[in-house]
């Protein structure tokens, strides 16, 4: 019994032993498509400069900018990925929040890619198909001027050239970045190839929006979670379905996945590069300034985000399959870091 | 209708449906048995069978010179080990000029086997100036190939290795270059993001941390709380309300204390997130009700004639418990404990909503730093879709067994030696 | 508190320890015997150790956990006038600054910045707050100790204080474990009011369209924002029908050969096997339910020509299904084999079969132990959240076909939680209503189960 009291007032007293302490690392959180990205950076920060590793959770830009700008200090991260910009209302809510000096830096760019198991035939898409298939709202085949309901269940109702296979996506949710993307490269575009919805968008956008953007709810459309291996691992299993998520993805699943032409184009580092693939966008960070003085390290992760062996032409992010951007801008971001670690 | 005629040596015919009742009946029992234990068992041979391949490494012999030239910078971390890779492959492959040729020679190596050599050097500078052979790892590409998963004959353009990359892997297998060696960094690095280097070691410590606040807040708590209400608590309405919810909070699905976690210790207190420190207080939350029901159930077994015994010879209440009673149940309680900590070791569903989704990459120092655990490293790595990332979940799979395995062990030793200290309880 | 300080302290509580024994049988030796003590020597012992202990590990306890407020308050009051006066918010981040640069292990030089020497101080002061506040909890545990000592006398009753003492403990232990545990209950219950300000419970209850996934900003559009949780009930309710279906009959007729016909070596062997496959993390199953079943049920649905989907409510129920029969079989074999032996005895004397025994006899007496393990076994169930968080769908869909992808409770709570940081959404805060929500159908499952039991404990007890 001594013992057991001992042994008691030991382990309790051991656990004061760790007297609380603030935050050390790098937090990081946003954009599902730039997690590999920042992990693998993040990877190569630690071994090389010996600093601990960042903690990176992928929640998709919208949670992502909603926990950046939630404030500063070390409760709050210190980097947002994106893969769109920040709204003037977010940047808003940064301000009022006293997140202030925020840098934004662009690291490369991303093709949206919608992505089919090897089984499946391979899609070639217009952006008015994908409208169709998956759009809650059409216009009416019959008389154009009223919307109905989606009809479309087979991927050849809407073109007689696309395969017979039931329409079953996975896409990002309304927390992702790359659903705003996908919303005004793909969806937008595909609605606007009708005259009723062009008219609409000049006379109400509000009500355009509501008819582009609203994504079908009878199970046809899946806002599927902030982690797009598992819409990997589920394309590969299922040959119906089709995902949409970034083009790492695509490349790093090659021998399984193929990815749908848009508008004739097919995702390729050349194609997102130049633009010809409709559905290319702009990868983001957003780093709160501030945060350099509270957490060491800062800078230099960003520096070794922004480095030539892992952004450059041939760096092992690009191989891992992100796509550069141009050295213009790239000098830019070099400059950008400069100051930091001048400061 | 005839009737049957009746022996005592021959069966009715309806004596016989009733054997024969019997039989189907015990068919059916053991069936049942056989199909329970061995669809459980396939799966752990599935699984062991899956992980075998985690286990060992595919690496490549590479003469390193360690040129003076190469470390021209006061900093080693600085120097460019990727060079010092590129040039012994290119040693060994000689007449490699095309950048694009270069990358796929290089793309057979792992970036690990530039940060062996950073490490090497680091640990000892003398070696600069030197050359050694030595085994490096391969990509995870390689390393697929050499295990027989990666089909050579799918069309190159969806291979994940190029004509070029397999020619050279040819002709260093035939130089004797590529051998598998036991992966070492398998248990001891924390996660990565290739498949190769990844290693348990991070999700195992972070594991062990929060446990062990788990234990110091869970045992001393759960262990008091029950002899409290075993023993000293009047007997009244409120003491069986508490009793009640105890024995309700046990069915809760531990999901639902992620959520406490989450509105309580992160939002409420500002906890660090993702740390052993707010894992190990959910996690012990979610066992308080397991150890004060077995605890309870322990001291409530312990013999009442021993306390009367005690009561009798002018022992006093608390004499007689911590003595005589505590003593006895004390394996019970042990017991109790050991099971509820295995659960809370295997489980990361309340997890999921404390960060601990994330990519952690150094292994976890203290309480505070953020941490992932085993369980959570087997779901993040069961969703990677990368090469070789099947393999590693299963072996990360493995080894949790193994420590739940142990733990259980232990814990029947000490039900046997429970049962042979007191064998007037049942 | 630093490792040596606190080895040091707990090497002085043995000694206190010690000298209170010592001085207890000085006494008791100086006025005739132990007998003519109030208590045993140990227990003066225990109380002096006590009497060090507790002020000494309190006081160190709180100078640990509060030397760094201290040392910044005493360092931001020095401060220059301008830093001292930034609205609370920048001040807040000016001092997590400074700790940051208390982290440089050298000494600024001089014309570093007024924060950097601020750091510097509040490096050293920390340090010399807690040798001061350390060396004074070892003072103040000596004398609380010293003056005990000389307290000590044949008529002190150091046992009885000593035991109020641990009772006191006790209770303390209990009265933070139920605080805790209905605090925490409480802010779950607050989160769901928050929820049901946004959204009626009608719609919650009996609405039949789920898409909670809102709009993040303005200018973009969401789902429509849809809460009505039938779906997601019915998917939670399928899965563990499913997973019933499988688990009920194999569970219970392992538990029935385990208890009648497996001999007792065999049963001692293979128990403690069940047991531990009980035990098994359900990350495991979910591994093996995305790469096996999953697949395999997708496979035979191509054999056969029916669409299946990858995540379907089958897949997941089946493999839900193989966890729970451990412990289904585990809780009925225990509540099969209390049934005493005479009952079974009497049984087979009267002529009846071992099945008929088993099925006429045993089994009706230990039906309320079965019933009780299985709703157990069925709380679980739908309580479940990695394998399907691994294997089932994130569409709630209202369908009853088995093998069309459904969702459940769990994975939509991992779903909407994960990653969020804050709680001002409706689309968070219905995870915490789904959790309620749970939480009311496993409590009302156990409280039956646990009513089921307890009669039949009252029945045999009078049966007997």
């Amino acid at each position: 019994m001594k013992n057991f009291i001992l042994f008691l007032a030991l382990l309790v007293s051991a656990t004061s032993c760790f007297a609380q302490s603030q935050r050390r690392n790098i937090s990081i959180v946003g954009s599902s498509t730039v997690y590999p990205f920042a992990a693998l950076v993040g990877e190569y920060f630690t071994r090389t400069t010996g600093n601990l590793s960042p903690h990176i959770e992928s929640t998709g830009s919208g949670s992502g900018f909603k926990r950046f700008c939630a404030g500063s200090g070390l409760q709050y991260p210190d980097i947002t990925n994106a893969s769109r910009l920040m709204t003037s209302e977010e940047r808003a809510t940064c301000l009022a929040n006293g997140v202030t000096q925020i840098i934004r830096m662009k690291i490369g760019r991303d093709g949206i890619v919608l992505a089919t198991s090897r089984a499946m035939p391979k899609l070639n898409l217009t952006l008015q198909d994908i409208y169709l298939a998956l759009a809650m709202q059409i216009p009416d085949p019959e008389k154009p001027q009223r919307l109905i309901a989606n009809p479309y269940s087979r991927w050849q109702q809407i073109n007689s050239a696309l395969p017979n296979v039931a329409i079953h996506v996975y896409g990002p949710p309304p927390t992702s970045g790359t659903r705003d993307a996908f919303d005004s490269l793909v969806m937008e575009k595909g609605a606007t190839t009708f005259p009723l919805l062009r008219k609409m968008k000049k006379e109400n956008p509000a009500a355009f929006k509501q008819a582009a953007n609203r994504m079908r709810e009878d199970g046809r459309w899946i806002d599927a979670g902030e982690n797009d291996s598992i819409i990997v691992q589920k394309l590969k299993t299922n040959p119906n379905a089709c995902g949409i998520f970034g083009f790492s993805f695509l490349k790093q699943n090659e021998e399984n996945l193929q990815a749908a032409a848009l508008n004739g184009y097919f995702p390729d580092s050349a194609n997102i590069a130049d633009g010809k693939y409709p559905a290319s966008r702009s990868l983001f960070l957003y780093v709160k300034k501030q945060n350099s003085s509270m957490v060491s390290g800062l800078p230099a992760y960003l520096k070794e985000f922004i480095s030539q062996r892992a952004s450059g032409n041939r760096g092992y992010l690009v191989r891992r399959g992100m796509i550069p951007i141009p050295d213009r801008e790239q000098r830019r971001n070099s400059e950008i870091v400069k100051s930091m670690q001048s400061k | 209708m005839e009737r049957e005629k009746m022996s005592l040596l021959t069966p009715s015919t309806a004596l016989r449906r009733r054997y024969l009742h019997d039989r189907l009946f015990l068919l059916a029992g053991r069936l049942a048995a056989i199909a329970s234990f061995s669809t459980i068992g396939l799966i752990f041979l599935a699984i062991l069978y899956t992980s075998l391949p985690a286990f060992t490494q595919s690496c490549i012999k590479l003469p390193i010179h360690f040129e003076e030239t190469a470390f021209s910078d006061e900093n080693l971390a600085l120097a460019d080990y990727d060079m010092l890779v590129a040039q012994a492959l290119a040693r060994i492959i000689p007449g490699v000029t095309d950048p694009g040729e270069k990358e796929d020679l290089m793309g057979m190596m792992s970036p690990g086997a530039a940060w062996r050599l950073q490490q090497m050097v680091g640990s000892n500078p003398k070696r600069i100036g030197t050359v050694e052979q030595l085994w490096l790892p391969a990509s995870a590409d390689i390393d697929m190939l050499r295990k027989g998963k990666l089909d050579r004959t799918t069309p190159e353009q969806r291979r994940r290795l190029s004509k070029r990359q397999l020619k050279w892997y040819d002709q260093l297998n035939a130089e004797g270059r590529i051998k598998r060696h036991f992966n070492r960094v398998f248990f001891t690095a924390p996660n990565s993001t290739e498949a190769e280097l990844a290693g348990i070691y991070g999700a195992v410590k972070g594991s062990l941390l929060t446990m062990f606040i788990t234990l110091v807040l869970s045992f001393p708590l759960g262990a008091g709380t029950a002899i409290y209400l075993q023993e000293f608590a009047p007997r009244n309405r409120l003491t069986t309300t508490i009793t009640v919810t105890i024995n309700n909070l046990a069915a809760v699905p531990p999901i639902l204390y992620g959520l406490l976690g989450l509105a309580v210790f992160i939002n409420f207190f500002h906890l660090p997130r993702a740390t052993p420190l707010v894992a190990g207080m959910v996690l012990s939350l979610m066992t308080f009700p397991s150890i004060i029901m077995a605890s309870r159930n322990a001291l409530a077994a312990v013999p009442r004639s021993v306390c009367d015994a005690a009561l009798a010879l002018g022992a006093s209440r608390m004499q007689s418990i911590t003595h005589h009673i505590l003593p006895a149940a004390m394996p019970g309680i042990l017991t109790g404990t050991l099971l509820g900590l295995a659960q809370a070791f295997g489980e990361c569903a309340p997890l999921l909503m404390l960060g601990m989704v994330a990519f952690v990459g150094n292994i976890p120092a203290g309480i505070t730093d953020p941490a992932t655990v085993l369980p959570m490293q087997i779901y993040l790595w069961a969703d990677n879709s990368g090469q070789g990332f099947p393999e590693k979940t299963a072996a990360a799979i493995v080894i949790m067994m193994l420590f739940l395995v142990i733990v259980n062990t232990m814990v029947l030793w000490l039900r046997r030696k429970f049962e042979n200290s007191h064998p007037h309880t049942s | 508190m630093s490792l040596h300080i606190f080895f040091l302290m707990t090497l002085l509580t043995a000694i206190a320890f010690q000298l209170g024994r010592m001085r207890a049988f000085r006494i008791a030796v100086r006025s005739g015997g132990l007998r003519k003590l109030h208590s045993l020597p140990r227990h003066y012992g225990s109380y002096t150790a006590l009497r060090f202990a507790v002020p000494a590990f309190i006081l160190a306890g709180l100078v640990t956990l509060f030397a760094d407020d201290i040392a910044m308050h005493l360092v931001w009051d020095n401060l220059p006038e301008q830093l001292r006066t930034l609205p609370e918010e920048q001040a807040k981040l000016m001092r997590q600054v400074i700790i940051h640069t208390s982290g440089n292990q050298s000494p600024p030089g001089n014309n570093a910045s007024t924060i950097i020497r601020a750091g510097w101080q509040l490096k050293q002061l920390i340090t010399i707050i807690l040798r001061l506040g350390w060396t004074g909890a070892l003072l103040l545990g000596t004398l609380s100790a010293g003056l005990f000592l000389r307290k000590i006398d044949c008529t002190l009753p150091a046992r009885l204080a000593m035991e109020k003492f641990m009772r006191w403990i006790l209770a303390a232990c209990t009265g933070v474990v139920i605080f805790t545990t209905f605090a925490i209950l409480a802010s779950v219950a607050v989160e769901t009011v928050h929820f049901f300000q946004f959204v009626s419970p009608l719609e919650f209850f009996f609405g039949h369209t789920w898409s909670p996934q809102m709009a993040m900003h303005t200018g973009q559009v969401g789902a429509s924002g849809h809460f009505g949780a039938l779906p997601v009930i019915g998917g939670t309710l399928m899965i563990t029908l499913i997973a019933m279906l499988i688990a009920v009959p194999t569970g219970l007729f392992t538990a029935i050969y385990f208890s009648e016909y497996a001999s007792s070596r065999r049963r001692h062997v293979l128990k403690p096997i069940l047991e531990t496959l009980a035990g098994i993390p359900t990350v495991v199953y979910g591994f093996f339910a995305v790469f096996t079943v999953g697949p395999l049920i997708g496979r035979l649905g191509l054999l056969f020509d029916v669409e299946t989907s990858t995540e379907s409510a089958l897949a997941a129920g089946v493999v839900i299904g193989i966890m729970i029969i451990p412990y289904i079989s585990s809780l009925s074999d225990d509540a099969i084999h209390a049934v005493p032996k005479r009952l079974r005895e009497g049984s087979r004397g009267l002529g009846a079969t071992r099945s008929e025994t088993i099925l006429q006899v045993v089994l009706p007496a230990a039906m309320p132990g079965i019933i009780g393990s299985l709703l157990l076994a069925l709380s679980r169930a739908a309580g479940e959240t990695m394998i399907v968080v691994m294997a089932a769908g994130l569409a709630g869909n209202f369908s009853f076909n088995p093998l069309k992808s459904a969702t459940t409770i769990t994975v939509q709570m991992a779903n909407l939680v994960g990653g969020a940081g804050t709680f001002n959404t409706p689309s968070t805060l219905a995870a915490f209503a789904l959790g309620l929500l749970l939480f009311l159908f496993t409590l009302t499952v156990n409280i039956i189960a646990l009513h089921i039991v307890r009669r039949y404990h009252a029945r045999y007890q009078e049966g007997m």
